[in-house]
């Protein structure tokens, strides 16, 4: 586990060097603010993947009921969310 | 139009060619992958971890309902030791599942029937409709249903009858209240983040659903049938079964798999090309692939062996090379496919 104090923007560049390495895309194929299945980044084993990321980098496991377009639906809204998971 | 493979840059130490998706090549013609720039390798303390939280995971869990374990069983290499862990290894007790998919090797069917009775298992073999694999396989070849980045490993067909075989687990594993279903893939096939995890139908649904829509649109309601799990089931079903991919965990060699079966009666098909040991549309699939994207769905996990010494480069090089051409032309006249059709993405 991480004990560094993360900010939004630090949360943000470690999911998007992660999402660029694990899916081999560039930096520039992702669109922050839309739906990384709906523009093709991923499949939905990729979202397993991430829960990973997210289990791995900050040690909280998601629930299935966390799986949801609300948490995951965009990176933006993937950060809100593990901000959210590091202040709970 | 993409150069012919045999005469692709490749990576000096593994076969990565220079088609594949982010690759870059160093001076000594070693490319990025093997320099670990980007996750590819898997660590050892992350599969020693997954390895702990699995047997954990069986040992809460096993014991509780008709059967502890599907097994998703094709018959080929893998998931026929997958099979015999699962039994004498880890002592579940398991229902083998089969997808004949209307193109497995009768040497494969063969096979299935001599290990599930040598292992005393039960065993179910599903199979849709020829017209209905045959429609599925041609607008998968055809159609670019899927987005290219999500198929660097994988070749589109082979997507499509995996999304079957994993439907219809879930749905039998549901209907039984069966809390694990396994597979054969290794690591290579799939990241080590994946070796087991929960299943989660409604988000799974709404990542797919424009992908079934488009099947749908062909193929009709059998696209349901078998690619869909009802609202019903669902709701009264008792929580999602895990997946878990047990090979991941072991630490071997194709050839010591070979070995360990060989006494359970398994015998190597010979209809099948040097990436397969039980079906015989994957040449068909790879070819498609190739002219499509310009590399092998092959190339990702026989880098990956080659890179944890577990198979040398001329051999990793032979298998993605023999892809017997009668097999391609098999599939091509039964799916009424011509190279005309098969443009670059
Ligand atoms: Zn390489």
């Amino acid at each position: 586990m991480n004990t560094e104090v993360l900010t939004k923007e630090g949360i943000q560049v470690d999911l998007l060097d992660f999402l660029c390495r694990q899916f081999y895309v560039d930096i520039e194929d992702i669109a922050l603010d839309r739906s990384l299945v709906d523009t093709g980044i991923i499949d939905s084993m990729g979202l397993i993947e991430i829960a990973s990321y997210i289990k791995k980098r900050y040690a909280y496991t998601v629930t299935n009921e966390e799986m949801n377009r609300d948490n995951f639906g965009s990176v933006i809204k993937i950060v809100d969310f593990i901000s959210r998971i590091k202040e709970g | 139009m993409f150069k012919n493979n045999d005469d692709i840059k490749r990576c000096k130490r593994c076969i990565l060619s220079e088609n594949f998706p982010r690759i870059k090549f160093d001076s000594n013609g070693v490319c990025n992958f093997c320099n670990n720039e980007l996750l590819h390798i898997t660590e050892d303390e992350d599969i020693d971890k997954s390895r702990d939280e699995v047997i954990n995971l069986l040992n809460k869990n096993k014991g509780q309902a008709e059967y502890d374990a599907i097994v998703c069983y094709s018959g080929g290499k893998d998931s026929t030791y997958t099979l015999k862990l699962a039994v004498e290894k880890y002592k579940l007790k398991v229902l083998s599942f089969t997808l004949d998919n209307g193109f497995i090797s009768p040497v494969a069917f063969s096979n299935i029937e001599k290990v599930v009775s040598e292992l005393g298992i039960d065993q179910i073999t599903y199979r849709p409709s020829y017209k209905f694999m045959k429609g599925l396989f041609r607008i998968s070849s055809l159609d670019n249903i899927y987005n290219p980045k999500t198929l660097t490993r994988i070749s589109a067909n082979c997507n499509s009858c995996i999304s079957i075989v994993n439907n219809m687990a879930l749905k039998m594993a549901m209907e039984k209240n069966i809390p694990f279903i396994l597979a054969g893939f290794t690591l290579g096939q799939i990241p080590s983040s994946t070796i087991f995890y929960q299943n989660n139908y409604e988000f799974l649904a709404e990542s797919r659903k424009p992908i079934l829509d488009k099947f749908k649109a062909e193929l009709g309601s059998d696209v349901s049938k078998h690619l869909e799990i009802s609202q019903e089931l669902i709701k009264k079903s008792k929580g999602y079964p895990y997946n878990i991919n047990l090979l991941c965990l072991e630490d071997i060699t194709e050839d010591e798999i070979v070995e360990q079966i060989l006494p359970l009666g398994w015998v190597k098909p010979k209809d099948v090309d040097g990436c397969s040991t039980n079906c015989r549309i994957n040449s068909f699939n790879n070819y498609v692939h190739i002219k499509k994207f310009g590399y092998s769905p092959y190339e990702l996990e026989l880098s990956h062996l080659i890179r944890k010494n577990l198979l040398t480069r001329d051999e990793a090089l032979k298998k993605l090379f023999d892809q017997p051409q009668e097999q391609i032309d098999f599939v091509k006249a039964e799916l009424r496919i011509d190279d005309s059709m098969l443009e670059k993405y």
